[in-house]
């Protein structure tokens, strides 16, 4: 009798031992959603310089330099340049200047020079170079004293 | 004027998860829909420097001209790396929808001869349901 209990016992243990422990598996789901960003952060103004003929009044000319931007995007944005409305001139500036602002940008996305509205569809960081001429036709030609100019850099 | 409010707010809290700090402005799209003649969007302007910057808030159409909107507040100083919320509420004039741009503006070295104003816009879309 002994030996039956005992068989049925190990006869038991062996059949459980065949068994795996019964678990349930799901899955998480993560989302995420990045929205259109744009961090525009100036690093320097420009510096114009006047031409030896007098009549250009530009960053491009020797000694100017251009205005330096750092634009920050996920892509999906337009960098642009709006026309010059702002100007502070000498007193002794009478006659019309035609201002042309650009810029350019290298790094994570290249654009050459242009005054165009462009699409920034690179993400990452890009550093714009801001320029400004200011020109003058016929017999005029700048004035001395200080000019001021704004110009405004858009990320859309 | 007390249920007016209360929609605003409302319309606004639906944008307002989309928002994250620490940007020069956050969200820069939304769509909007109301059930007042005005729809509200609330947007999050960022001071990317070190240092304390004046910022500007203005509401332009698509084509750049000034919309009428009601800004709090439209000028503040904004200290480094820092940012805010500014709500916007934009009337529809009689309209259905309404697209307008919000943007932060700021000259962060002014007074020099060649000056960059930094303009971030964003663009709205405005529904008014009845």
């Amino acid at each position: 009798m002994k030996f039956v209990r005992a068989a049925i016992g190990a006869a038991l243990l062996v059949g459980c031992a065949g068994q795996t422990a019964s678990a349930a598996t799901g899955n998480v789901l993560f989302n995420g959603t990045i929205t259109a960003t744009c961090t525009l952060t100036v690093n320097s103004n420009g510096t114009m310089t006047v031409s030896s003929n007098l009549q250009s009044l530009s960053s491009h000319n020797a000694g100017g330099s251009a205005g330096s931007v750092q634009v920050d995007t996920t892509g999906g944005v337009q960098l642009s340049v709006d026309p010059v409305t702002t100007t502070t001139v000498p007193a002794a500036d009478v006659t019309a200047t035609t201002w042309t602002p650009t810029f350019a940008t290298t790094g994570a996305q290249t654009i050459s020079e242009t005054g165009t509205a462009t699409a920034l569809t690179v993400p990452g960081t890009s550093t714009a170079a801001i320029n400004l001429a200011g020109t003058k036709s016929g017999t005029n030609r700048f004035s001395a004293g200080n000019y001021q100019a704004t110009v405004t850099v858009r990320c859309e | 004027m007390t249920k007016l409010w209360v929609l605003l707010v409302a319309t606004t809290a639906c944008l307002a998860p989309l928002a994250a700090t620490a940007q020069s402005m956050t969200p820069m799209r939304g769509e909007v829909r109301s059930f007042t003649d005005a729809f509200a969007v609330k947007v999050f302007p960022g001071n990317p420097y070190d240092k304390r910057i004046r910022v500007e808030v203005h509401v332009y159409d698509q084509d750049f001209r000034p919309v009428e909107a009601r800004i709090s507040p439209s000028v503040f100083l904004l200290a480094g790396q820092a940012s805010r919320p500014v709500l916007v509420v934009v009337p529809f004039d009689g309209a259905s929808d309404r697209k307008v741009r919000i943007c932060t503006e700021s000259i962060p070295f002014p007074g020099e001869q060649t000056q960059i104003r930094a303009q971030i816009c964003g663009k709205f879309f405005g529904h008014r349901k009845f």
